[in-house]
């Protein structure tokens, strides 16, 4: 069995089937580290008082996923003890309950994956080309991130 | 010739996802924006709320220069809601 350093990695994709937490955090163990912090997005049943039915996600994929590998790298600049990241995002059509996004960071000491997997949250929002349409009972809506700095406030 | 992408309500407004558009070579974003519309009248409602992706680089509509190659990528990006 060949020395394995348990080099830092990046996990990232983009997949129509259903999110596994269990896969996500698997991915991020680590015999160096004490601490995997996870963040799991799931789909709400109503908005403004109309009932949704379910969300279906479309995205850019391959810019997508370049946007992810820069926030992983943002991420090992300002948390270096940061152990490996993986960010798993559904496409398609996501059924209320089930998760859109899992986000999982390990890390030797808990503060940096718990601050490490805010910061992969926030920052996704604001900058991965990946859209969010709510489907309701009689119509639709294509969704806007409020850290998304070119949509319009006033909606 | 560039690709032009369209992504969710600017797909929806465009009905379709891509196709090969001519353009000058060295136009502002703003231009470029002015040609796809010309093409496709209904993305003039969108125009406040999106910005370009040119070679997977954000791009705002505005003076900014761009030097297009052959083959090179434009996506128009309706604000973001992933996560």
């Amino acid at each position: 069995m060949e020395e394995n350093e348990d080099v830092p990695k990046d996990f990232i994709k983009l997949k129509s089937e259903k999110l596994s937490v269990d896969e996500v955090s698997e991915l991020v163990v680590s015999p160096y580290c004490g601490a995997v912090s996870l963040f799991i997005g799931t789909t709400r049943n109503n908005f403004e008082g109309k009932k949704v039915i379910h969300l279906e996600y479309e995205a850019y994929t391959s810019m997508a996923e370049t946007e992810i590998k820069k926030i992983c790298r943002d991420v090992r600049q300002k948390w270096p003890s940061v152990k490996h990241i993986a960010v798993h995002h559904r496409l398609g059509v996501v059924p209320i309950t089930e998760a859109s996004v899992i986000i999982a960071v390990s890390s030797p000491h808990r503060a940096e994956s718990l601050e490490a997997v805010t910061y992969c949250i926030n920052t996704l929002k604001a900058s991965v080309p990946i859209w969010k349409k709510e489907i309701y009972e009689d119509e639709y809506s294509w969704k806007e991130n409020k850290e998304c700095f070119w949509a319009n406030s006033e909606k | 010739q560039v690709s032009v992408l369209y992504f969710a309500r600017s797909a929806e407004l465009a009905g379709l996802r891509c196709e090969t558009l001519s353009v000058p070579r060295q136009i502002t974003s703003l231009q470029l924006w002015e040609e796809i519309v010309k093409v496709h009248p209904r993305l003039a409602v969108i125009r406040d709320q999106v910005v370009f992706a040119v070679q997977q680089e954000y791009v705002l509509l505005g003076d900014q220069l761009l030097v297009l190659q052959p083959g090179d990528e434009v996506a128009i990006i309706p604000p973001i809601s992933g996560g």
